[in-house]
Parts: C-alpha cells; sequence; structure tokens
C-alpha cells in the first residue's frame, strides 16, 4: 500500500494505491488520521490505485467518517474500483459515503 | 486430501503475516483454474476474513497451530474447506450487521463474516473430530 498526500488551501487529497488488509490497515488509518489531525476538513480520497480493500480497511473508512462528521468536515471518496464498489454496495457503504466519479465531481458538489 | 489437478491444498500457522502466503497461493491458483480477476478479489477476501478470524480469536492458548485449506474444483463450482482446531466456533451463527444505519448509528467492525456469506454461494459449518469446519461455495463463473 501506498498513500499520497497533498495539501491545498481548500482540500487535502490523499491517493491511496494497492490493497488495505487486515496486514496494514493501521498504517493506512494512522496516515489518514494524521491528516485530519493535521486541521483538514475536506478531505478527498482518490482511490483509483486501491484494488483491494477487506473489512479491516472498511472498518478505518468508516472510523474517518465518524470522526468527519463529528468536526463537520468532508470525507470524498473519488474514482472507486468496480470490484471496490461492490464491496461497498454489499456492506451499505455506498450509502453512507460521499461518493464521486472524479475529483472535479466532489469539488463540485462540495 | 491428496493434490490432483482438480485438488490443491494450502497449510498456513495462526500468524497473521501467513495471509500474504494465501494471496500468493491465489494468485497461482487463479492462473490455474482460469479465475476472473474478480473472482480473485472475492475469494481472496472471504479467505483474509475467515483466517484473520480464527488467527486473532480462535485460540485459547499462544501456541503454534495448523490450518488447512482444501481446494477443490468440479466444473464452475468451487469448494473451500477450512479445518482449525481452536475452540469451537460457528460463524454462520452471527447475527448479520444493520447495513441501512446511517454512518454515526454504524458499529465500527462486524463486516468480516457478513462478507463471506455475501460473496459466497453457499456458507456450511461442522465441527468434525474436535476441528472446526468451515465449507466455502462459489460458483467461478458468476
Amino acid at each position: 500500500m501506498n498513500v499520497k498526500v497533498e495539501a491545498s488551501k481548500e482540500y487535502t487529497l490523499v491517493s491511496v494505491e494497492g490493497r488495505i488488509d487486515t496486514t496494514n490497515a493501521n498504517e493506512f488509518e494512522k496516515s489518514v488520521m494524521e491528516v485530519i489531525e493535521s486541521g483538514c476538513s475536506k478531505l478527498i480520497l482518490d482511490c483509483s490505485g486501491l484494488n483491494y480493500i477487506s473489512s479491516s480497511g472498511l472498518r478505518v473508512f468508516l472510523i474517518v467518517q465518524k470522526k468527519m462528521m463529528a468536526i463537520k468536515g468532508h470525507f470524498l471518496l473519488t474514482n472507486l474500483q468496480p470490484g471496490i464498489k461492490e464491496i461497498f454496495d454489499i456492506s451499505g457503504f455506498s450509502s453512507i459515503f460521499a461518493i464521486f466519479p472524479d475529483q472535479q465531481s466532489a469539488l463540485a458538489n462540495h | 486430501m491428496k493434490e490432483t489437478p482438480d485438488k490443491k491444498v494450502l497449510q498456513v500457522i495462526n500468524q497473521i503475516h501467513e495471509l500474504a502466503r494465501v494471496e500468493g497461493f491465489l494468485e497461482t491458483l487463479s492462473e490455474q483454474w482460469g479465475f476472473s480477476a474478480r473472482i480473485s478479489m472475492i475469494l481472496n477476501l472471504v479467505l483474509e476474513e475467515a483466517l484473520t478470524n480464527t488467527i486473532l480469536y480462535g485460540y485459547d492458548d499462544s501456541l503454534e497451530h495448523t490450518i488447512t485449506l482444501n481446494f477443490e474444483l468440479e466444473g464452475d463450482i468451487l469448494s473451500i474447506s477450512i479445518f482449525d482446531d481452536g475452540h469451537e466456533y460457528d460463524p454462520t451463527q452471527k447475527e448479520d450487521p444493520d447495513i441501512t444505519l446511517a454512518a454515526e448509528d454504524r458499529q465500527i467492525g462486524g463486516l468480516g463474516i457478513f462478507l463471506i456469506k455475501k460473496n459466497m454461494d453457499s456458507v456450511e459449518y461442522l465441527r468434525i473430530e474436535n476441528k472446526n469446519c468451515l465449507i466455502l461455495k462459489k460458483n467461478i463463473k458468476s
């Protein structure tokens, strides 16, 4: 897994590549939490390179969503691969996250 | 189980790092048995969920245990039987999470077994000779 963080004035773009599974979900959680704790209230997570997620990874997504809701921030997901979207659908996550086809549409809506 | 072209066996120990070996094994099996990338990902997911539960919560001691996975392909139907000698636990009895709840009300965790059930065509549990046996079946062309 690779996590890249690009902060701008308006929002922070986090790009995740590879797999989020039992072996690295804590590492992913730490990276994203650091971004939120640095004062980010609009976080765009680019999932175009994410090709595998298990329940350990979904758990982190839910933690981040709860955290962002608590601070009245926005957590926007973009570019989910079909296989990942399918897991989100099965888990009921598609209705509790703001999911956009790309970064432009995410920014246009928030 | 004896290995044949349609039967494969994988043994792992009760350590989380073994998941990497499961991933590698599935990659090879997917090539040999012609699984699509989607099926391959689903199989990786359900095995990760099942093994993570067993490895983290299945044992009452801190000794090394072996978990055996038998893979069998009959036509388009793949059967995976997972045997462990942990304490008796039937994951099929676990209540499903309520996936219609809003984010505030959703519980953190508890999705693993649900993902196994939703992604497989059938999930069966047996207790055989002091071992847990979980039998997962999936039509690989679905």
